[in-house]
């Protein structure tokens, strides 16, 4: 006859800790950290372009989360900010050990925004928390309005959803109002953005937002 | 693949607790995942299944995924309710604040061992 024994463990224990310690770095270098996520070709390293060229570089640090390639941190490099590359392998996320390890690459002193630009995943990236200040969803019209709904998690946990590539709006079914309302039913709490990285529509407001973020 | 690291870390778990309670084999692993988790209770298994040989003790053993609904209360008037296709919104007074009760859940309830 077996004998139950209690455990009640949290299986993310060990990544919430690593996380909660995260936090006590960012906060006392006063840098406010996103966490940036989307599905895979929705533009994030494409917007963080747009952003960089927006915002005072020595004030930005960016980790560059990625499976296999370094191609999104080259990308980034010619900015002059602080960045460090994860090459994850075969895992699908950023996790709080990842970050946390990272850190110590990392200068923070001068550094009002950190941007943690996680793998292209809608699912595992959600689970991990790594200390953030806000989870931004980046999500392109050429996705489907459905997004949030299949993926609950992600959207539930995001301060910002961003849609993107809008300037692709008028050859496609998408609709914005759709989308949104999905996104909303998960979130009422969540702020929505729409952006063209390609013409430039609504970065300002992004940009605006970040910096409203970024103290002193 | 985020369940292979939870797998892991479901392992470490189950290893610890039954080296300090001196089990000869763990037989049973009872798992509570709250339904906004995602999780995929026969990917979870799999993974499990697979991390579980680097250990004799727990080698075999059988996981077992209660997943735990949505339930939320609201902000504004305090009615608990459960939550129905992810639609975060009071039945009774349609405020759009809740907070969630259940459904974050991510843990090893108990082992079951001889």
């Amino acid at each position: 006859m077996p004998i139950k024994i209690q455990v009640l463990n949290n299986i993310l224990e060990m990544n919430d800790s690593y996380a909660a310690e995260n936090r006590r770095v960012f906060e006392a270098n006063n840098s406010f950290a996103m966490n940036i996520m989307s599905s895979p070709g929705s533009g994030k390293t494409t917007l963080l372009e747009r952003t960089l060229e927006r915002l005072d570089p020595s004030r930005v640090a960016i980790i560059e989360g990625d499976m296999q390639t370094t191609k999104d941190a080259e990308r980034l490099e010619r900015f002059g900010c602080q960045i460090v590359q994860i090459s994850t392998g075969n895992a699908c996320h950023l996790d709080g050990k990842m970050i946390h390890d990272a850190l110590s690459d990392l200068d923070l002193s001068d550094v009002r925004l950190l941007v943690i630009e996680n793998v292209g995943n809608l699912v595992c990236p959600a689970e991990f928390r790594v200390g953030e200040d806000a989870k931004i969803v980046v999500l392109s019209v050429t996705e489907g309005e459905d997004k949030p709904l299949k993926y609950p998690l992600m959207f539930r946990e995001a301060a910002v959803c961003i849609f993107n590539k809008i300037d692709l709006l008028p050859y496609l079914d998408f609709s914005l109002e759709e989308a949104r309302e999905n996104a909303r039913q998960i979130n009422p709490q969540l702020r929505f953005l729409s952006v063209s990285c390609k013409t430039g529509e609504g970065l300002d407001a992004w940009t605006d937002w970040l910096k409203s973020k970024m103290k002193g | 693949m985020h369940e292979m690291g939870l797998a892991q870390n479901i392992l470490d778990i189950v290893v610890k607790t039954a080296e300090q309670n001196q089990v000869d084999k763990v037989v049973r692993i009872n798992v509570r995942a709250g339904q906004l988790r995602g999780i995929v209770p026969e990917q979870l298994q799999f993974c499990f299944g697979f991390v579980a040989r680097e250990s004799s003790l727990v080698d075999g053993a059988e996981l077992v995924i209660e997943t735990l609904p949505i339930k939320g209360k609201c902000k504004s008037c305090s009615h608990e309710f459960s939550v129905e296709e992810y639609r975060f919104v009071c039945p009774e007074c349609e405020h759009e604040d809740i907070d969630v009760l259940q459904g974050m859940e991510l843990m090893v309830s108990n082992i079951e061992a001889v």
